[in-house]
């Protein structure tokens, strides 16, 4: 066997076993991960703004959904956004996680996305409430 | 030309799917700090094609990407890439495998990511990711050329920063064959681009100024330790456009101009990609992991 395709089988394996390793992460919160008093305290300029927030759900569905399913429930390692320890953060904070991520717990950074749809993101994300659990029948 | 020597850019081009996402980089040269997401792979067909100069023949270089986010902080690549050149011949021209890291964990005025790929191509290979030391094509058929291994080490320093929805990213390159003793060659790349709206509709558009991109790179050489400096060197300065065709995928387009007396007159690049959200989970599923 040529060397060259002992390396590059070498190469693939890792890379399959890399996909498979990087899986088996849990949810949990993370109480370092909290936004500077400066940007918790930023007002979301787009509060109210229903054309600002249908793009919000476009832009949840495709960059959130993932992870955080598209009601925002959670999946497997990702918070699930319903939550009140979630809902109760403010508009500044959450705009502050979107942008820079948790990047050692799993959560990229989102600042390719422009300031305005970070924003319409945060207005979205105020739209996600937990389902009652019981039917008050 | 044989035509089993057609078969794979043929193939590689063919394998262009539809998808962009307004906020992709629309570079071909320059590298951002912004990592593919963990879990999604994209997967990427491009082409480069070179105009004939005065010592230099015309080529397309057709070349495939398959791009990991392995973690949040750490972006995995597979390259294959060929060359054909018209009234001579085509050539598997080798594939290369990078991997990028992020070592800040938050965004900062500049953002550093660290690139280490190793390369294993020939001297036919013409698709110009990067462009170090002194460039130039010798005019030796393709068959020749690609009977000569390059086995190579490359590291890049990349700096970039989001300033008012504009990016600005400046990449330092430095490589080393280690089949040839060429010295250290060096090389730079430099972008800026910016989505041409910054709010999303709320509807699913094609044609909306939100699902394009553009911007402008210039890349060149810098010699070696062996010549350093701007002699015998290439630079090309290159406008660049992606646009968001789908949900999942996007075209790029690039006319490189060179600035210099050294290569093809003009580069034009194009390229399609298709990202597959959560492909490490469905794979991961496959073998038995947590999805």
């Amino acid at each position: 066997m040529k060397a060259s395709t002992i390396v590059l089988s070498t190469i693939a394996a890792l890379f399959l076993a890399s996909i498979v390793a990087a899986q088996n992460q849990q949810s949990k919160s993370d109480p370092k991960w909290v936004a500077p008093a400066d940007a918790a305290a930023k007002k979301n300029p787009l509060a109210g703004n229903t054309d600002a927030l249908a793009g919000g759900k476009k832009l949840f569905m495709r960059h959130c959904a993932e992870c955080h399913n598209e009601d925002g429930s959670g999946l497997q390692d990702a918070a699930n956004l319903q939550l009140p320890e979630v809902q109760k953060q403010t508009d500044g904070s959450i705009f502050w996680k979107i942008t820079n991520g948790n990047v050692k717990a799993g959560m990229p950074p989102f600042a390719r996305l422009s300031d305005t749809e970070r924003w319409q993101i945060v207005s979205f994300v105020r739209t996600l409430k937990e389902e009652p659990t019981g039917s008050g029948k | 030309m044989k035509i089993s020597n057609c078969i794979l850019p043929a193939l590689l081009l063919v394998g262009c799917a539809p998808a962009l996402r307004a906020q992709e980089s629309p570079y071909f040269v320059t590298y951002d700090h912004h990592l593919e997401e963990p879990r999604n792979l994209e997967v990427d067909t491009s082409a480069t094609i070179g105009s004939p100069g005065a010592s230099q023949s015309a080529f397309i270089a057709p070349y495939m990407e398959l791009e990991y986010g392995v973690k949040a902080w750490w972006t995995s690549e597979l390259y294959i890439e060929g060359q054909s050149t018209p009234g001579d011949s085509t050539a598997f021209t080798g594939w290369r495998f990078e991997n990028r890291f992020r070592p800040l964990f938050r965004e900062h005025r500049i953002n550093p990511v660290l690139y280490f790929e190793y390369e294993n191509i020939n001297e036919a290979s013409r698709i110009f990711k990067e462009i170090v030391g002194n460039t130039g094509d010798t005019g030796e058929p393709v068959a020749e050329l690609s009977k000569i291994r390059a086995h190579e080490l490359e590291t890049k320093l990349i700096l970039s920063s989001d300033v008012h929805n504009w990016n600005f990213a400046e990449n330092f390159i430095v490589e080393k064959n280690l089949s040839e003793n060429e010295g250290f060659e060096f090389g730079y790349a430099l972008g800026l681009s910016r989505p041409l709206a910054t709010m999303a509709s709320g509807e699913n558009c094609r044609f909306c100024r939100e699902n394009f991109a553009a911007g402008l790179e210039m890349y060149g050489g810098l010699g070696s330790t062996l010549s350093f400096g701007l002699h015998n060197t290439t630079h090309y300065l290159a406008p660049v456009l992606s646009w968001q065709v789908s949900e999942n995928a996007s075209i790029r387009f690039s006319p490189a101009v060179r600035l210099t007396d050294i290569g093809s007159p003009v580069l034009f690049r194009i390229g399609y990609s298709y990202e597959v959200r959560g492909f490490g989970r469905k794979v991961a599923h496959l073998f038995g992991g947590k999805g």
